[in-house]
């Protein structure tokens, strides 16, 4: 009898702790999935467009060409509006920034320790634009699969002005629809809101849309004419093309 | 008059029916109150000055910056960084903040020899905590202007949280909620809370307290004046019902308008309970003096006797409350006047309606006692009353030339009043509040608001550079220390990329570096989001107001000299409304005054029949109201937005002594008509009146003594003392220039 007892705790206990371990393993495979999805291309080239919308409502455009390699090199290039055409950003490794204003005819380095300051006035902060995998920054934990989207709960491994972030992910293609960012009071401070479209093989984030609660401000990154996988090398990534 | 009466007492039901549901309705009205105790919002919109503050406030978020200072022995310590962390990190996480400036989280640009680094001044994540890195830190902090003295106090003992609010936050919901999180972390440094949300909750905490204390006090000292006076309970139930009635009403009246409960509004109900019960009390002392054996008779009869000088009494005081709406600055001072006017009109309604109407009912089988109230002899008229009328008749020039005296020395110390427009002056010098405000003046350069606006292109080199010349300018007065503007950052900025310390002359230029500084969370702090304005950010770092005026006027001619065209600058903040509030505190002093005393000529002449004796009733208030302002300038006493209404209150109040004096004087003059004998014949018999209404009032207003506001506990003293003044005027001076000026040209009844 006592037999039988010890090994049916012993089932649920096995049980138990698979249902855990399942739940944990399946929580980073699909984050895993989404990082795949979001960064396997080579590289990518585009046209950016930043719609600044304030809480009037009033809209600001910004216009970039937007070349990238692997998910940490990065070049910006503004086009729109006058006075800020030809003002480039160059993204390296290990918070590396270079920035060339054309006015000046000159690159200055930027270390910026600042990662939660928001990127050239827009909404996403630099640790948003950031396009390091969110498996190595964040543990995830399932917490809700619906018909349409897993809902993944993201808790910061390193330093983060976030508490948490709540993904939602598309069941079938991986990539995610919404994200709200949550600070340490576990208020939702921030959103973003995705629209992914099929270019060639990859899947590219046609419009992310994020909102800043507190001050009540838009920013629209939309991207067009994606190209993926033209081969751009390191050479492409220099302070040297900066200034060009 | 009968035939008024007749009809109220006809009508008695109805009224008691109307009273009780009107006074159900307001009372009801009273649960909406909400209490504002900011003085900004009181500043009128039809002054530019004013209005300026206010939408530079408002847009830039600079109204609403609080502060929070740590104090220790020294602020380089790896727990002190510890507990601003904490702070900082529970504030930004507080709903209604909308930015946090702290040591822990500040954003620094250092120009090195690579390029730019824009980072934190400290990492908030792995804080310094080895001595040589604090060293480091604490010499870095002295060598950068932009946070010496503003961040961290110059001899490194004290450091400050700045936060700002967001626009639709409560202010008050927000500051308290702050400051309870702030205590609760239990920190061992010592904590200050500075600017105005913070104080501005802390008035509103003095403000509800005070009325939850005083009012039961006052309400009790009446009481007991009241029983001594009459030794019955409907005296003391009628006045103290009535007066409460009047409260509720103007109280709901108030809310029902839409008013909040401000600093000086809220002594509105405490001035109702001791001005307005006099005339219940004057009609009830009507009534004992009057007693048939018929109720309504004995009503009848005595609403006739007492009708007008009620009458004549509230309207004057009432004139007194009005000639604020005229004359006032600030608008909580206007609705002052409007609503103590209302509740005084209030209450002379419910004394001619009410008390008759509810008398009638309550005492019908009332008639057992027959009227008993023929002049005693008490010791007020045996000791003091008739030895004081020999004395007048015996050296009439003497009592004369005592109050000239006195009328030149107070002449003297009207030169040396003070006018107070600080809010820091409001609380009393070991109030927290004030030890905090006292600590941001010498540590931080005070918690004043100073802004400098410029409309104009924001961008274009020539704003810019105004903007520069404007803070070294500024910066020359000793009482400004910091400035913050958006061409000190382009200045930076520049500098960073290597051209030097100055703003471009090129206007590409500034637009690139406009580029790294949008969106930093600063920027909606010093430029508008059209970029059409942009402001210098300052703080004075004075209450005095011999300085606040040297400094504004000297802008000025800078203004003068420097705007144009392309750059129109204003000077605005703190300093300049408090120029403007000084100004208007004296001004309508003045003019409120006048108006109030040109009225109350004109209406008792009006009364009398001869305004000769308008002026005659005058005098003694008058000469009150100077001895008033010298007392307040041998005694330091300033002028504030609270003792700035004692003198026409004193006006409006205290000529009902001489009315009561001469309406008394009147009637015994023409039964006998003999001026002498009317006049010691009115002493005895009004100074009795007069002794017991100054007495009740002046405890009344006494109360606020125990105020822990400082203007209000002045205020309840001047009042007090003007009561006593003009109580002792009407009864020494007023007969003393009757008996001359009787002796002189006989006075005949007209």
């Amino acid at each position: 009898m006592k037999t039988i007892i010890y090994s049916a705790l012993l089932t649920i206990l096995v049980l138990m702790a698979g249902i855990y371990t399942a739940n944990a393993q399946d929580a980073s495979t699909i984050l895993k999935r989404m990082d795949d999805v979001m960064y396997s291309p080579k590289d990518m080239t585009g046209k950016n467009k930043i719609v600044l919308i304030d809480k009037a409502g009033k809209e600001e455009v910004r216009e970039a060409t937007i070349q990238q390699k692997g998910n940490d090199k990065r070049m910006f290039r503004f086009t729109a509006p006058a006075s800020q055409a030809g003002i480039s950003v160059l993204s390296l490794p290990n918070d590396v920034m270079y920035l060339y204003l054309p006015a000046f005819g000159k690159e200055r380095r930027i270390a910026t320790s600042a990662k939660n300051q928001n990127f050239a006035g827009t909404d996403f902060s630099y640790d948003d634009m950031e396009s390091k995998p969110f498996s190595a920054k964040y543990a995830p934990k399932l917490i809700d699969a619906g018909t349409n989207v897993y809902t993944l709960e993201l808790t910061p491994l390193t330093q983060s002005d976030y508490s948490k972030i709540v993904v939602t992910i598309n069941k079938t293609n991986f990539y995610p629809e919404t994200m709200d960012y949550y600070d340490k009071g576990n208020t939702k401070i921030k959103s973003a809101k995705y629209v992914f479209i099929k270019v060639g093989n990859y899947w590219n984030a046609q419009e992310i849309e994020m909102t800043d609660f507190k001050k009540n401000h838009k920013t629209k990154m939309q991207m067009s004419d994606v190209k993926y996988d033209t081969g751009l090398t390191d050479d492409d990534f220099t302070v040297r093309k900066l200034i060009q | 008059m009968e035939q008024f009466t007749r009809k109220i007492l006809k009508n008695r039901w109805i009224i008691i029916a109307s009273v009780i549901v009107l006074t159900l309705f307001f009372g009801y009205q009273t649960r909406f109150i909400s209490i504002n105790s900011d003085i900004v919002s009181s500043l009128p919109d039809d002054d530019p000055a004013a209005l300026l503050f206010k939408n530079i406030g408002n847009q830039f978020g600079g109204n609403e910056m609080g502060m929070i200072v740590l104090e220790s022995d020294n602020v380089f310590k790896n727990d002190l960084l510890k507990h601003v962390k904490q702070i900082t990190d529970s504030l930004k996480i507080t709903h209604g903040v909308s930015t946090v400036t702290s040591l822990t989280n500040i954003l620094d640009i250092k120009s090195t020899e690579e390029g730019i680094e824009i980072g934190k001044l400290v990492d908030e994540y792995n804080l310094p905590n080895s001595q040589s890195q604090l060293d480091s830190l604490k010499s870095y902090v002295f060598s950068k202007e932009m946070y010496k003295g503003a961040i961290v106090s110059e001899d490194g003992t004290a450091t400050v949280i700045m936060f700002t609010l967001l626009p639709d936050a409560d202010k008050q919901a927000v500051a308290k909620e702050i400051k309870e999180k702030t205590e609760a972390l239990n920190l061992p440094e010592i904590i200050y809370f500075g600017g105005l949300p913070f104080m501005v909750n802390d008035v509103s905490d003095l403000i509800i307290s005070d009325i939850v204390w005083l009012l039961p006090i006052v309400f009790i000292v009446i009481a007991l004046i009241l029983y001594i006076s009459f030794k019955s309970l409907r005296g003391v139930i009628m006045p103290l019902l009535t007066a409460g009635i009047a409260v509720i009403w103007t109280v709901g009246i108030m809310v029902t308008a839409g008013h909040e409960l401000t600093i000086i509004l809220n002594i509105v109900p405490i001035i109702l309970l001791a001005v307005g019960s006099a005339y219940t009390i004057h009609v009830i002392n009507s009534f004992n003096v009057s007693k048939t054996t018929d109720i309504n008779q004995t009503i009848i009869k005595a609403l006739g006797y007492v009708i007008i000088p009620v009458v004549l009494a509230a309207v004057t005081t009432a004139i007194g409350f009005v000639s604020f709406v005229l004359g006032a600055y600030l608008t909580m001072i206007r609705d002052f006047g409007i609503f103590t006017a209302i509740g005084v009109m209030v209450s002379l309604i419910l004394a001619i309606f009410f008390v008759p109407a509810l008398t009638s009912v309550f005492s019908k089988n009332d008639n057992k006692k027959t009227a008993d109230l023929t002049e005693k002899k008490t010791i007020l008229s045996h000791v003091i009353l008739q030895p004081l009328s020999n004395l007048l008749f015996k050296h009439p020039k003497y009592i004369f030339s005592i109050w000239g005296i006195l009328m030149v020395i107070s002449i003297v110390g009207m030169f040396l009043i003070k006018t107070s427009t600080n809010m820091a002056d409001y609380f009393k010098k070991d109030n927290p509040t004030r030890i905090s405000e006292d600590l941001m003046q010498k540590k931080f350069g005070g918690s004043f608001p100073v802004f400098v606006v410029f409309d104009g292109d924001v961008q274009s080199p020539e704003v810019l550079k105004t903007m520069i010349k404007t803070e070294q300018f500024m910066k020359q007065d000793p009482n400004i220390s910091i400035t913050q503007s958006v061409a000190d950052l382009i200045e930076q900025m520049n500098d960073a990329m290597l051209e030097g310390k100055k703003i471009p002359d090129d206007r590409t230029k500034i637009e690139q570096l406009w580029f790294l500084l949008d969106g930093q969370d600063i920027m909606p702090q010093l430029v508008s989001e059209d970029l059409d304005r942009g402001i210098i950010q300052s703080k004075f770092a004075s209450v005095e107001n011999k300085e606040i005026e040297a400094f504004t006027k000297k802008m000025q001619q800078f203004i003068e000299e420097n705007s144009n065209e392309n750059c129109k600058i204003e000077l605005t903040g703190m300093p300049s409304v408090y120029v403007r509030l000084n100004d208007s505190l004296i001004k309508s002093q003045f003019s409120s005054l006048l108006i109030a005393l040109v009225l109350v000529v004109l209406i008792v002449g009006m009364i009398f029949r001869s305004i000769s004796k308008g002026i005659y009733a005058t005098i003694p208030i008058i000469a009150t109201i100077l001895v008033l302002f010298g007392f307040m300038g041998f005694t330091g006493i300033p002028l504030d937005i609270a003792t700035v209404l004692v003198g026409s209150i004193a006006l409006g109040i205290g000529i009902d002594y001489s009315i009561h004096f001469i309406s008394g004087f009147n009637s015994h003059l023409k039964e006998n008509g003999d001026a002498e004998k009317a006049i010691e014949k009115t002493l005895l018999s009004s100074g009795k009146a007069i002794i017991i209404n100054v007495t009740s009032v002046a405890a009344g207003f006494l109360v606020l003594l125990f105020s822990q506001l400082v203007p209000l506990q002045n205020f309840g003293l001047l009042v007090a003392i003007s009561m006593f003044g003009s109580g002792l005027g009407s009864l020494t001076l007023l007969p003393v220039i009757l008996i001359l000026a009787n002796r002189k040209r006989k006075i005949i009844a007209n």
